[in-house]
């Protein structure tokens, strides 16, 4: 049974070393990450044992220069949950992922311990906002961006530039835990804005019953 | 424009008071003679005429001397009266006179016209044409005379009005000289001034670079002599910020997109070069940082790198009203808080944690 309850994810990307490399990560990780499938085509996530793995981690860039988000989307679509991995930092395409549904946009600068995390956090089908992505966030200026509070504002750009949210308690003077929920209620207001996808409804709908949110925040 | 019109303003200044001249000289000196000599009937209509004429002269010498230029109605008048004076002084010339001692009018009448009409050169050449043309007629008038007559006359009259066409040519070239010279002598000033301006641009380079260097001179000056021991750590932390400031100088002046980013990028890269882990996060779309802000943005990020152990997170956030430069670090700095008034500077411990923050907005500027 302990092996039925490991989380399990499928890896997508087109350079070995690099599905070697997040295998080695999330399978040395605790509890470990059962990595189901790994393939250089997105093919791979949709039969066979990827099929069935909790998450999809999606290199952005698999072969020529235009993003796959075209993949994302349809995965979304299917109700898969989904870790975007890309080598590029570029804000746009990061809100543009966000906007399609994707629970976390995390950049291969970005080390083992945020993939774990928003690996983790997708198989709950919860987002993950890891300190590139909260930069991104903070310097969105697209007209249809929610309205944050000024503290959500601070926790995401502190965030963004220390890497640490113990640092981010200690300077803004809250709890841990007050940090993860400030980051959850900002990507929650990032997923009740702009189109539909089953994630961000999920996303929703558990914080509604989580009393994260009211009915009539909506 | 205004400097061809200048150009011209002087030169028919100039040469009206020369023609005014020989619009004195010519009718008293040498035509007044002739009028006393010769007979003409009835003779108060070429006294009458010789009257208008030095009239016309008198009145012009009123803006001439004043090197004005002559009012529009004054030449019209003018030009009027020369002509009819002309035409009728001509009329009551004794029957061999024509272009000949006695016919004094032609030639006077020539220089007033030229006088009065320097600056309209096409209404000039009408009006000796139509003055030519209206004493040819009078001439032929009386009987085709003979060839031998016609010659002296045609010398006489196509010479007095060469000479006249000839003064217009050399004002006209005159005109276009002068305008030259005055456009080669702006060309110069301008020139001038911009040299001028540019040993200023450079001075200021110069001392605001000299200023900048910051702590690098003294340093050099103390290494050189042995005051300082380049094995002591805090001559080395010192030689880190002056490498650092040095960097970070020669960044600035680099055409890049993105200047901001690339003085910051230029700081990190010698961070690493001491063996410094440094992570860049950069966030937001560029926005234009003018270049004394950027000094004040990156000069905590000099000081807190050139100080950093061994890591440090470097990030610069572009917000729809803000500019956020921060370095979160491994190694306490003093940076000073209250450096810039354009810039505000966050610095605090956290833990092992050193931030420092300068923040610029851009939207209240």
């Amino acid at each position: 049974m302990a092996v039925d309850q490991q989380l399990s994810a499928v890896v997508v990307d087109d350079h070995p070393a690099v599905r070697a490399g997040v295998a080695h990560w999330l399978s040395s990780g605790t509890p470990p990450i059962r990595v189901a499938a790994a393939g250089e085509d997105v093919g791979v996530a949709w039969v066979g044992d990827g099929a069935e793995a909790d998450v999809v981690i999606l290199d952005l860039h698999l072969s020529g220069p235009n993003p796959a988000l075209g993949d994302l989307r349809r995965l979304v679509q299917a109700g898969r949950r989904v870790v975007v991995y890309s080598m590029r930092a570029d804000d746009d395409i990061a809100l543009q992922c966000l906007e399609l549904g994707a629970l976390c946009y995390l950049t291969k600068a970005e080390g083992a311990e945020h993939i774990l995390q928003a690996t983790r956090a997708a198989a709950a089908g919860l987002p993950y906002t890891p300190p590139a992505l909260a930069g991104a966030l903070a310097g969105d200026r697209s007209a249809h961006r929610p309205a944050l509070s000024a503290r959500e504002t601070e926790v995401l750009v502190q965030w963004f530039q220390s890497e640490s949210k113990d640092f981010v308690a200690q300077q803004l003077g809250i709890s841990l835990s007050t940090v993860n929920s400030h980051l959850e209620r900002i990507r929650l207001k990032y997923a009740m804005s702009g189109r539909e996808a089953p994630t961000k409804a999920a996303l929703v709908a558990r914080a509604i019953q989580d009393g994260l949110v009211h009915l009539d925040d909506l | 424009m205004g400097e061809s019109r200048a150009a011209a303003d002087h030169v028919h200044a100039t040469m009206r008071i020369a023609l005014l001249c020989v619009a004195v000289v010519v009718p008293f000196g040498l035509d007044l003679a002739r009028l006393v000599e010769n007979e003409y009937r009835p003779t108060w209509v070429a006294v009458t005429a010789f009257t208008a004429m030095s009239a016309i002269t008198a009145t012009c010498a009123v803006w001439v001397v004043r090197r004005k230029p002559l009012p529009l109605g004054v030449v019209v008048v003018g030009t009027v009266v020369v002509l009819t004076a002309s035409v009728a002084a001509t009329a009551v010339l004794p029957p061999d006179g024509f272009f000949r001692g006695p016919h004094w009018s032609f030639g006077q009448a020539g220089w007033v016209l030229v006088l009065l009409l320097l600056d309209r050169v096409a209404l000039l050449v009408t009006a000796v044409a139509v003055h030519l043309t209206a004493n040819v007629v009078q001439f032929l008038q009386p009987g085709l005379p003979g060839p031998a007559e016609i010659g002296a006359a045609g010398t006489v009259a196509l010479g007095t009005v060469s000479v006249q066409l000839g003064v217009l040519m050399i004002t006209e070239m005159l005109r276009r000289s002068t305008r030259q010279a005055m456009e080669v002598a702006a060309e110069r000033d301008r020139m001038v001034t911009r040299v001028a301006l540019a040993e200023q641009w450079e001075q200021g380079q110069r001392s605001a670079f000299a200023g900048r260097l910051g702590v690098t001179l003294p340093l050099l000056a103390d290494l050189a002599d042995g005051v300082l021991d380049p094995r002591d750590d805090d001559t080395r932390r010192r030689c880190a910020l002056a490498a650092t400031q040095l960097r970070r100088l020669f960044a600035e002046n680099d055409d890049v997109p993105d200047p901001l980013v690339h003085e910051v990028a230029a700081c990190v890269d010698l961070a690493e070069q001491r063996g410094v882990d440094v992570s860049l996060a950069v966030s937001g779309t560029a926005t234009p940082v003018p270049a004394d802000v950027r000094r004040d943005l990156t000069a905590p990020v000099v000081t807190a790198l050139s100080a950093a152990r061994a890591r440090a997170r470097v990030s610069v956030l572009r917000t729809d009203d803000e500019v956020r430069v921060a370095v979160v670090t491994d190694a306490g700095v003093e940076v000073d808080a209250a450096a810039s008034p354009r810039v505000e500077i966050d610095c605090g411990t956290y833990g092992e944690h050193v931030r420092v923050e300068a923040r610029w907005r851009w939207t209240s500027s």
